[in-house]
């Protein structure tokens, strides 16, 4: 191929990436593409939260004769994703493993996303012996009392809401999200998040939030395009 | 029963965690417990010091905390006694003097150092329905009347839900346990743990077997209980009591030996093993209750009385659970004219069977079913059978 042939197909590129380029600024900012992806794009936002009103998790200690103390429980995440998701985003759904430790008599994460198929370990790292259990539909499970240095794990394998306590340590509690796709995320300290390689389509956007309820958002993902949407999450 | 009625989904509407002030300083939660069984008005095995039948009950807890500071708090009970009576079943101030040396006081109606099971005798923390004769079967024994003999004490043989005697109140009132646990003494406690060692020490006003709320003998409960906790999920304590158990209205009209303090003493061994989902607990415990002499036949050695239980729980398939508890209480022998004037046990023994399923419905609501067999050496009804259902939710 010599240069004199290269030059048509060099100026019809250039222009398809111009008018793409026209595309993007009248939307967000350009996004970037992934090897192998079909026509994707990223959708990135804010959730804001109402303040942060402590949950009571802790029982009086009537019977107790001493004082029981646990670390502060970080309620100030929130799980973005989208409702349904198109038929390719079921598949090849990445069934790994993570964890949800037990230290100071809290879960660390409080809240987890994960995929259908992830199995979760539950190593416990506290002086004392735990109990981890959830009687979620679809999702139930008692791993029975196990003592510091001991894991014991658990595969989902339905989508929904885990609650998550220790049936010994009433105060101790977390969520887990079990997705049937991979188009969630899991906000940051500052309640940012971001969603990348969203196949192009139309969608509604939800929150999930211990702490309220947020207005579903519907959006159209283009491909290429970084899509900003932010949350308000309101007191339930 | 009309919660029993409650879908599992109108159930999990009801609140399953404790509510409070925005701050974190209050809170508050409750427990509700509905206990239905077949009527026992002639055998009383399962009535409690409150009058109650244990097994035809309806109990509600409400419980407080508030902590101003951190290493302060203060804590509150208030408990349903009988059908329209509420009882500040416990009220202390807990304080932490130095964070970082785990050591707690508390002060006021506290709860009892002395065994194991008082401190988790209520609801979830029970496998099962009924409780274990030593911290709930009334024994013949009253600190407010006094047998004036051997053979006054003997009449009164599995008598323990009314006994009568002649010196004291001639009011009908119930029996003593072994240990009250449903009734709290009031004093102080300090309590030391860290991650495998427990220790505990408290002085009270009344005796294991009668908690009071103001001091009515001179005399003052001391009580301690030290435990270890292995990694293996084996946990042993042992514990002691000795307290004045006579009320001072029965103690006037007692002949009494000079130099001998007239006061109940608990020796006692919990052990609990927890492995998967399984817990097995047992208890051991001696009681001696020392006498005034009285007329002949008089009491020339204290009360003695041995009682032990061991119970397990086993959680299967998440939601059901599985518990069951054996259970003897035992009298030292004591001669009188009575029985032919042959050595006889003070007041007759019992054995206790009892199993229990339970279905957790939601995390804080819990159904059980099961069924409790007694056997007694004395007494107008000497075996008797409960079928027992018991409703609980808590938050």
């Amino acid at each position: 191929m010599t240069t004199r042939q290269l030059r048509p197909l060099s100026l019809a590129l250039t222009i398809v990436a111009l008018i793409v380029c026209a595309r993007v600024s009248a939307v967000g900012a350009r996004a970037p593409r992934t090897a192998g992806t079909l026509e994707a794009g990223n959708i990135r936002g804010h959730i804001q939260q109402p303040p942060v009103v402590p949950i009571v998790a802790h029982r009086p200690s009537v019977t107790d004769l001493g004082q029981t103390s646990h670390a502060a429980i970080d309620r100030t995440k929130a799980v973005v994703y989208i409702d349904s998701a198109p038929r390719q985003a079921f598949d090849a759904l990445p069934a790994g493993r993570v964890k949800m430790d037990q230290l100071n008599q809290v879960f660390l994460p409080h809240l987890l996303a994960v995929t259908v198929g992830t199995t979760v370990e539950f190593p416990n790292d506290d002086p004392m012996f735990h109990n981890v259990m959830s009687l979620a539909k679809g999702n139930a499970f008692d791993l029975g009392r196990y003592p510091k240095g001991r894991s014991r794990s658990v595969r989902f394998d339905t989508p929904g809401v885990v609650p998550v306590v220790c049936d010994i340590h009433a105060h101790m509690s977390a969520y887990i999200l079990v997705f049937s796709h991979r188009y969630f995320a899991i906000t940051d300290d500052e309640g940012r998040y971001a969603m990348p390689n969203v196949p192009a389509g139309t969608y509604t956007l939800k929150v999930w939030s211990e702490l309220g309820i947020s207005e579903p958002k519907r959006i159209t993902v283009v491909d290429g395009v970084t899509l900003d949407v932010d949350f308000q999450v309101v007191k339930k | 029963m009309a919660l029993a009625l409650l879908p599992a989904a109108a159930a999990a509407q009801l609140p399953d965690h404790p509510i409070g002030n925005a701050s974190g300083t209050l809170a508050a939660g409750a427990e509700v417990s509905a206990t239905l069984s077949r009527r026992d008005d002639v055998a009383f095995f399962n009535y409690t010091d409150y009058d109650n039948d244990a097994l035809r009950l309806v109990r509600v807890r409400f419980t407080g905390e508030w902590r101003p500071r951190t290493q302060l708090s203060v804590v509150g009970e208030a408990r349903s006694v009988g059908r329209n009576h509420f009882e500040l079943a416990a009220a202390f101030v807990r304080w932490r003097p130095v964070a970082k040396w785990r050591v707690d006081i508390q002060a006021g109606r506290i709860p009892p150092v002395i065994g194991a099971f008082a401190r988790r005798a209520y609801g979830r923390d029970n496998p099962l329905v009924g409780s274990p004769l030593a911290y709930q079967y009334l024994t013949s024994l009253r600190s407010d009347a006094l047998p004036d003999s051997v053979d006054d004490l003997l009449r009164m043989r599995a008598r323990g839900w009314r006994p009568t005697y002649p010196l004291g109140s001639q009011e009908l009132a119930p029996g003593l346990p072994l240990v009250a646990a449903f009734h709290w003494d009031t004093g102080a406690s300090a309590h030391w743990s860290n991650t495998w060692l427990d220790v505990a020490a408290a002085v009270t006003q009344g005796s294991s077997s009668y908690p009071v709320v103001r001091e009515d003998n001179d005399g003052k409960q001391v009580s301690s209980r030290i435990a270890v906790s292995l990694p293996v999920g084996l946990s042993i304590g042992v514990s002691g009591a000795r307290g004045n158990w006579i009320e001072r209205e029965a103690l006037d009209h007692a002949t009494i030996t000079p130099g001998v303090s007239l006061d109940q003493r608990v020796a006692a061994i919990d052990a609990e093993l927890s492995r998967g989902h399984l817990i097995v607990r047992a208890e051991a415990l001696r009681v001696t209750f020392q006498m005034p002499t009285g007329r002949a036949p008089s009491f020339l050695s204290p009360l003695v009385a041995h009682s032990g239980f061991i119970e397990a729980r086993y959680r299967w398939r998440t939601r059901w659970q599985l518990a069951a508890r054996a259970d003897r209480l035992s009298f030292s022998d004591v001669q009188g004219t009575l029985f032919g004037g042959a050595l006889t046990a003070w007041d007759a023994p019992v054995t206790r069977l009892e199993g229990t399923a339970g279905l957790r419905v939601t995390r804080t609501l819990e159904l059980r079913g099961g069924y409790q067999y007694n056997w007694r050496d004395g007494g107008r009804t000497r075996r008797l059978g409960f079928p027992t259902v018991q409703l609980l939710y808590w938050f």
